[in-house]
């Protein structure tokens, strides 16, 4: 079976700048995989070039097949097919995801009306805002019909964060790419919105690209890895293996620095 | 933390409805006066504006309030049909200003580097030609000065500042995060436009409107002042100051009149802009 995504020696320049080299790795149907590294390692711009949402000034080669399609080099118009159907994110800022002078409902009714119309079907208006409330009590929040109607600045980033990924299942896509979904909450927060996407993830059984710094994050959500150090790929496997023997030395500086955290944690508790 | 937690406190829903402001009423006043006259003059006016109906260059009485023109013609009912002939101006250059503005400034923020660069450059020159000039370019291009050729010119003069100003707001708008969010959801250029670039930069824009309203019914006076705006026998305010001219000792009313109706309705649209401002923008409405 070809993979949902497969990403064939990709390289992303800006000028005569690297910023990611020679990155190949692939993802079925339902799998999931993290992407680990520290920032400016490439992490998000690999999220971009598979969405072909880079910036103009970057200029990606290689080939990155999503969903059957070719995305490097491919029209824009093409492209935009993919993206909802194919293909769907969840970024990192809650604050700044969402459009400051759009109520939550319309926001969310956007990404499923496009889906809707993908599978043929033009509900009406009500029909949809059903729909809606049930995608919103879906992503564990309190009071849809409320939070429906509310601009982002009304609630919480952590409510922010899991309308911005109501808005993501609302497209039903095949691939989720979440871009650090985690780091700009609190730690309790993180936890919840991590057993959330975990769960849908499964339930719905979509594949998942999750990219984060935070290794202990990565672990409880995907089964393989791929450690990104300055845009190159260092080490590749389950995320157990990667972990508990890993093999590059970056990878072991990142796994010692993530356990000391652990112990100079349960040291002071 | 359970979701309850996250609930939003009470005052936050309470302060959505948009507060009493009273610059914005004051200004919904003077502006509502002055639209209601100029619709009242399309059914009646006191006199016939054309027809001379007393003494020359009365002093205001019970008869004529605002006294008599040189010609004997009632001055109140010319006021009257000044509004009117103000609020068309204005609106309809408004309205072509940001036809022509807003269209360019879109292009010209989604443009190429290139493309981008040259248009702003041709904004920046049309802007350095000040509004009346370039006005009075066009009434002169135009064949001969007409209630319309003023529209337009002040239009054309306008579009300028609209479209850079719209190129930034759009520019700033695109760089959202979630612009690029909505993008990887699967709308189109065309749906950002609609659905996020035009409602987030509107708030400002229509403020910009507004103010630009006002500055198109003093240009408008000033070219009919100058003798490029509507011929007689349209009632311009800046026809009548100018026709005032000569005999401001003896029958002042001729200026003064023209000049009260000119300064509210000026005041009250700036005063609507400052209102327009804390509406159209939610995240103002709490902050207030």
């Amino acid at each position: 079976m070809t993979p949902l995504l497969s990403v064939d020696g990709l390289t992303l320049k800006t000028g005569d700048k690297t910023l990611v080299s020679d990155l190949s790795f692939s993802l079925g149907a339902g799998e999931r995989m993290g992407l680990i590294g520290e920032s400016g390692s490439g992490k998000s711009l690999t999220a971009m070039a598979v969405t072909g949402l880079l910036p103009k000034s970057i200029v990606p080669a290689g080939s990155i097949l999503l969903d059957g399609q070719q995305v490097v080099g491919t029209l824009e118009r093409t492209l935009n097919g993919l993206r909802g159907s194919s293909v769907a994110v969840v970024f990192q800022e809650p604050l700044t995801a969402l459009d400051p002078l759009m109520k939550i409902g319309t926001q969310v009714a956007g990404p499923l009306g496009r889906r809707l119309a993908r599978e043929g079907k033009s509900p009406p208006r009500r029909e949809v805002d059903r729909e809606v409330l049930q995608f919103l009590d879906h992503v564990a929040l309190p009071q849809p019909e409320r939070i429906a109607n509310s601009y982002p600045h009304e609630i919480s980033g952590g409510q922010r964060q899991r309308v911005a990924i109501a808005m993501a299942l609302a497209c039903k896509p095949k691939l989720l790419i979440a871009d650090e979904p985690t780091t700009a909450l609190d730690v309790t927060t993180q936890a919840e919105i991590l057993k959330l996407l975990d769960s849908l993830v499964r339930e719905l059984g979509m594949a998942l690209l999750f990219i984060s710094h935070d290794l202990p994050v990565v672990a409880t959500v995907v089964d393989r890895v791929t450690v990104l150090r300055n845009g190159r790929a260092v080490e590749e496997g389950p995320v157990k293996a990667v972990f508990d023997q890993p093999r590059h030395d970056y990878t072991k500086t990142l796994v010692e620095a993530a356990r000391s955290f652990d112990n100079a944690l349960e040291g002071t508790a | 933390m359970s979701a309850a937690d996250e609930l939003t406190p009470a005052v936050v829903t309470a302060a959505r409805k948009p507060r009493w402001s009273p610059t914005f009423t004051i200004g919904l006043i003077l502006v509502g006066i002055h639209v209601a006259i100029a619709l009242l003059t399309l059914f009646w006016t006191p006199y016939d504006p054309t027809s001379t109906t007393g003494g020359r260059l009365e002093p205001p009485s019970f008869i004529h309030w605002a006294g008599t023109d040189r010609l004997g013609r009632d001055f109140f009912t010319q006021i009257m049909i000044g509004s009117r002939i103000a609020l068309i101006v204005g609106a309809g250059a408004v309205a072509i200003g940001a036809a022509i503005g807003v269209t360019i400034g879109l292009l010209a923020a989604f443009a190429t580097r290139f493309l981008d660069d040259a248009l702003a450059a041709t904004l920046d020159i049309l802007i350095a030609f000040p509004t009346l000039l370039l006005a009075m370019l066009v009434v002169a291009a135009s064949e001969g000065a007409s209630l319309w050729s003023a529209i337009l010119a002040l239009g054309i003069a306008m579009s300028a500042i609209v479209a850079r100003l719209t190129r930034i707001l759009a520019k700033r708008v695109l760089q959202n995060d979630y612009i690029t969010a909505s993008r990887t959801s699967g709308t189109s250029w065309p749906g950002v436009v609609v659905r996020h670039v035009l409602p987030n930069i509107w708030p400002t824009l229509s403020v910009n409107f507004a103010l630009q309203f006002g500055i198109a019914v003093i240009a408008e006076s000033s070219l009919s002042y100058l003798g490029l705006g509507a011929p007689p026998p349209n009632a311009s305010w800046g026809r009548l100051l100018q026709e005032a001219q000569g005999t401001v000792y003896t029958a002042p009313i001729g200026a003064i009149a023209p000049g009260i109706a000119l300064v509210t309705l000026v005041i009250g649209i700036n005063l609507l802009a400052d209102g327009l401002r804390d509406i159209g923008d939610p995240t103002r409405r709490i902050s207030r």
